[in-house]
């Protein structure tokens, strides 16, 4: 048709023309109808969508409209303010591994771009079985050591020396995995380097080894709604009854349009005393360089990285040359330390009258786990109930700010059930708060029912301030289920999933990022669907007066090492170790006086202590008596603890005085994957689509009308001289 | 004839089209009006001492708090979380965000072109009344309003006084609903 009036056109240049013009006129009257149809409508919508008749404030009580388009948003001049006094820091990283142990040198570099004198407060992960025993402050040439006190006096020792223009580091422990550092009378321009050591034992399970360096304290959900006083911190949070140290261990936290800041350096030498089968990292692009003898040097492939995420460091020895003991021993004074690690078979029994499963799936779905997080938690959850037989009984329970479960009380796992869990799995999101201590309640009901074998999987990134708390809970609620905790995302809260798996009597899982979820589900079946290693004995030669961390060895899941720290006096020749899995018994023994001698073993025992005193705290052991027995080896072996801090102090005082000290937190990055408004929350959006709908709608009709009154004229138009053929 | 009826036809079908555009305007403010009603008789059960009563059996919301101004003859029913799917039938109490009588912020909000339209019209000195299940009654004088960024809920919520705050979108009028600014109404407890 269209071409058939293309031809009559060209033909009869006169007549088309016409209707040409005749066209034009009738789209000028379209269009003008059509701008009158919108301006009725735009009345008629605002007269329907709003309230008629504005009244307004008087002017002062309120912001005023034009305050409101130049920007006087408030979250904007809190943005500026964090810009104008924010200390500048650049880490660098050293580890050297040998065999399971760990060393590593942190540096954080300080420097005051601004014009004022700053004191700088860090708030920064480490991992949570560091033992921190050394402190350096460098200032220009000069190096100062740090001296080990009690918290407290640590405090006023660094106070003082703030009040008196020193320079002056503190190092103080706010958790297992979070430590505070607070860097005085840093001068306009200057630069102050904070250097510390620590010593940890390295990850071995399912034949790999495992080094984890976190580098930033993601946003921890807070709950509790009391402000109380407690204890004095530079982070966004308040102090709750339930967190009484919520603003300490909360930094700020930039949003991520502002770009990554706080560049880290690594480097790790790695002798882990076996040719190697493979050594990757999880979460960062790395080069691997033959160092010196046996070793490798791995280093970031991108210089420096923003600190917003793990880094993981992963090997596994060549199939042949898997570690079966490792002993390392250290003498101080009249005493002798030993690490000792024996790795029991690895042999599958044959599977014996299988155990009735009832297997309760926790998964977290609080704001922090929004985006890739909630993702992979789904794919691990659904891949978790595919395994699960008509046998087994199953429930799934999800927490936010509320807790849903799937079934008021499990169910068997046949096919009507499982189709419902897995559109349930399908559907969770992620928003809300973090109320994990109900869940957790809901979960862990005492039960102990011999003939079910009761297993709680928790998939959750463990971004909460309240650990203490849920750890009790698990404490007195586990009965005889285990709880396996499984961490998810590029910053789990390691403390709160190695804590809880052991005061759950299971094990902890990572999964870094999505090509992991497979792997690291079906290790963790493995464990779950093998018998225990258990009735584990170190026997010692009678009048060695050892004292050995942890004091009970707890149950092993296939493919974890006994792993304890000893101290004793005078000579050993050998430890016994035995155990029992399944119906078989197993027996090892250790020549003591051939351990390999290293420095750090102390160090490692005291910590191990440390932790264990800690945990009696759960189980509600008297606080003053664990408070002095943790400061009394804590100061002797010169560690970092909640009740002790390392502090150093400049001898000469700064130059100038003038003008007052200003405090400033380092601001630090969103974990790498995490969603700014989902864990920040934002106000709810409160519009409807109303008004578009109806003003769609009416212009819709409008032109319905037009097209009418167009057909209406249509023949006349169409219908020209000539085209009758 | 036959371009006549194709333009017809294509008439019609804008002509359906702007009628459901206009139907699902209607259906946003009906189902905003109707399901108040709803809501009042689960009020009154759960006045009587129920708990968490359901407006209607497929509901994942109830009543959690009646909200009164008698100078604006406003009389809403409050509904637990603030989330889309519950602001289509009134105005939400934030989850985590205080209840009357504790400590804390309390937090509501609304659509600003339904049942919180009338948050424009609020004067310093204005009286708002919450009403709790178990009838005890909150009042709440007007102090102030401002204009916040939707990311400032953090600072909203930070305070530690008796505070009831009303929020909804700003500017009132627009047409676009995803704008990014939000009008606070703040009221102390009286």
């Amino acid at each position: 048709m269209t071409s058939r009036k293309q031809a009559a056109v060209a033909g009869n240049p006169i007549l088309g023309i016409r209707v040409l013009l005749d066209f034009l006129a009738l789209a000028a009257k379209g269009v003008a109808a059509g701008i009158m149809t919108c301006v009725v409508l735009a009345a008629l919508v605002l007269l329907f969508s709003g309230v008629a008749g504005a009244a307004s404030f008087a002017p002062g009580d309120y912001i005023q409209l034009k305050d409101v388009e130049t920007g006087s948003l408030l979250i904007k001049a809190e943005r500026e303010g964090l810009y104008r006094r924010m200390p500048l820091l650049k880490t660098d990283v050293e580890t050297r591994v040998s065999g399971i142990v760990a060393r590593t040198r942190v540096k954080q570099q300080f420097s005051n771009p601004t014009g004022e004198r700053l004191e700088a407060i860090y708030v920064f992960p480490l991992p949570e079985n560091a033992a921190v025993d050394h402190l350096k402050l460098h200032v220009g040439e000069r190096v100062i050591e740090g001296q080990i006190k009690e918290r407290e006096s640590a405090r006023r020792t660094y106070e003082r020396a703030r009040s008196e223009g020193r320079k002056a580091t503190l190092m103080e422990q706010e958790r297992a995995n979070i430590f505070t550092n607070s860097v005085a009378n840093i001068g306009p321009g200057e630069t102050v380097i904070v250097e510390m050591e620590y010593q940890q034992t390295l990850r071995y399970d399912q034949g790999s080894f495992r080094l984890r360096f976190p580098m930033v304290v993601g946003p921890r959900y807070i709950p509790g709604d009391n402000v109380v006083a407690g204890v004095a911190g530079s982070g966004w949070a308040p102090n709750t009854n339930v967190v009484s140290d919520a603003a300490r261990i909360t930094p700020p936290v930039l949003r991520p349009e502002a770009g990554p800041i706080n560049p880290v350096t690594l480097r790790v030498e790695l002798d882990s005393g076996f040719p190697l089968a493979t050594l990757s990292s999880t979460h960062h692009r790395v080069s691997i360089a033959p160092g010196s003898r046996s070793t490798k040097m791995i280093t970031l492939n991108d210089g420096a990285v923003p600190a917003d995420r793990d880094f993981e460091l992963v090997w596994t020895p060549a199939a042949e040359r898997v570690p079966r003991t490792v002993l390392f021993t250290e003498k101080r004074e009249n005493r002798t330390y030993a690490l000792l690690m024996v790795m029991p078979p690895q042999r599958v029994e044959p599977a014996e009258r299988r155990i009735p499963r009832e297997v309760v799936f926790i998964i977290d779905t609080s704001g922090s786990m929004a985006g890739q997080s909630i993702e992979q938690a789904r794919e691990a959850l659904l891949l978790a109930l595919d395994r699960l037989t008509p046998e087994d009984r199953f429930n799934i329970i999800e927490f936010n700010s509320v807790t849903t479960t799937l079934f008021r009380q499990a169910r068997a796992a046949d096919g009507q059930s499982l189709d419902r869990a897995r559109a349930f799995v399908r559907r969770l999101k992620a928003q809300g708060g973090t109320e994990m201590a109900a869940a957790l309640n809901a979960a862990l009901n005492n039960s102990d029912d011999a003939n079910v074998l009761r297993q709680v999987i928790f998939l959750t990134d463990g971004a909460v301030g309240n650990e203490d708390q849920l750890f009790r809970i698990i404490h007195d609620r586990l009965g005889d289920s285990r709880l396996f905790t499984i961490g998810i995302g590029s910053a789990p809260n390691g403390y709160f999933m190695t804590k809880a798996a052991q005061f759950g009597h299971g094990t902890f899982t990572y999964i870094g990022n999505p090509g992991e979820v497979k792997l690291k589900m079906s290790e963790l079946f493995w464990k779950l669907e093998n018998p225990l290693l258990s009735d584990i004995q170190v026997e010692w030669p009678a009048g060695a007066a050892a004292e050995m961390w942890p004091q009970r060895i707890p149950d092993l899941y296939l493919g974890q090492p006994v792993l304890v720290s000893a101290a004793f006096e005078g000579n050993v020749d050998r430890v016994i170790v035995s155990g029992r899995r399944g119906g078989e018994s197993w027996r090892a023994v250790l020549p003591v006086d051939r351990g390999e001698v290293r420095p750090g073993v102390g160090a490692l025992w005291a910590r191990h202590k440390i932790a264990a005193l800690m945990d009696r705290l759960r189980s509600g052991a008297n606080q003053d008596e664990i408070r002095s027995a943790v400061i009394a080896v804590a100061l002797e072996h010169h560690l970092v603890s909640k009740y002790t801090s390392l502090v150093a102090v400049d001898v000469t005082p700064g130059a100038r005085l003038d003008g007052p000290l200003q405090t400033a937190a380092v601001p630090t990055n969103l974990p790498h994957g995490w969603q700014y408004d989902a864990v920040f929350g934002q106000l709810p959006q409160t519009a409807t689509t109303g008004p578009l709908h109806a003003i769609f709608g009416l212009v819709a009709i409008m032109l319905a009308a037009l097209l009418w009154c167009l057909r209406a004229r249509a023949p006349g138009f169409v219908r020209f001289p000539g085209s009758g053929r | 004839m036959k371009k006549g009826s194709l333009v017809a036809k294509f008439a019609v079908a804008l002509l359906a089209l702007g009628l459901w555009q206009f139907g699902e305007a209607a259906y946003i403010y009906l189902k905003a009006e109707l399901a108040q009603q709803l809501i009042k008789a689960a009020w009154n059960r759960t006045r009587n001492g129920a708990c968490a009563v359901k407006p209607w059996p497929w509901a994942d919301t109830w009543p959690v708090a009646r909200l009164t101004v008698p100078t604006r003859k406003i009389d809403l029913y409050v509904l637990a979380d603030a989330s889309g799917r519950t602001l289509a039938f009134g105005p939400g109490h934030l989850s985590g965000s205080a209840m009357p009588g504790e400590p804390g912020d309390i937090l509501i909000s609304a659509h600003r072109d339904t049942h919180f339209a009338f948050l424009e019209l609020l004067l310093p000195g204005d009286e708002v009344c919450i009403q709790t299940p178990r009838g005890a009654l909150f009042r709440y004088r007007v102090v102030g309003a401002e204009v916040v960024d939707k990311s400032a809920l953090g600072r909203v919520l930070s305070d530690d006084g008796e505070r009831l705050t009303l929020v909804t979108c700003y500017p009132f009028r627009a047409i676009n609903p995803g704008g990014p600014l939000r009008y606070l109404v703040t009221a102390l407890r009286a």
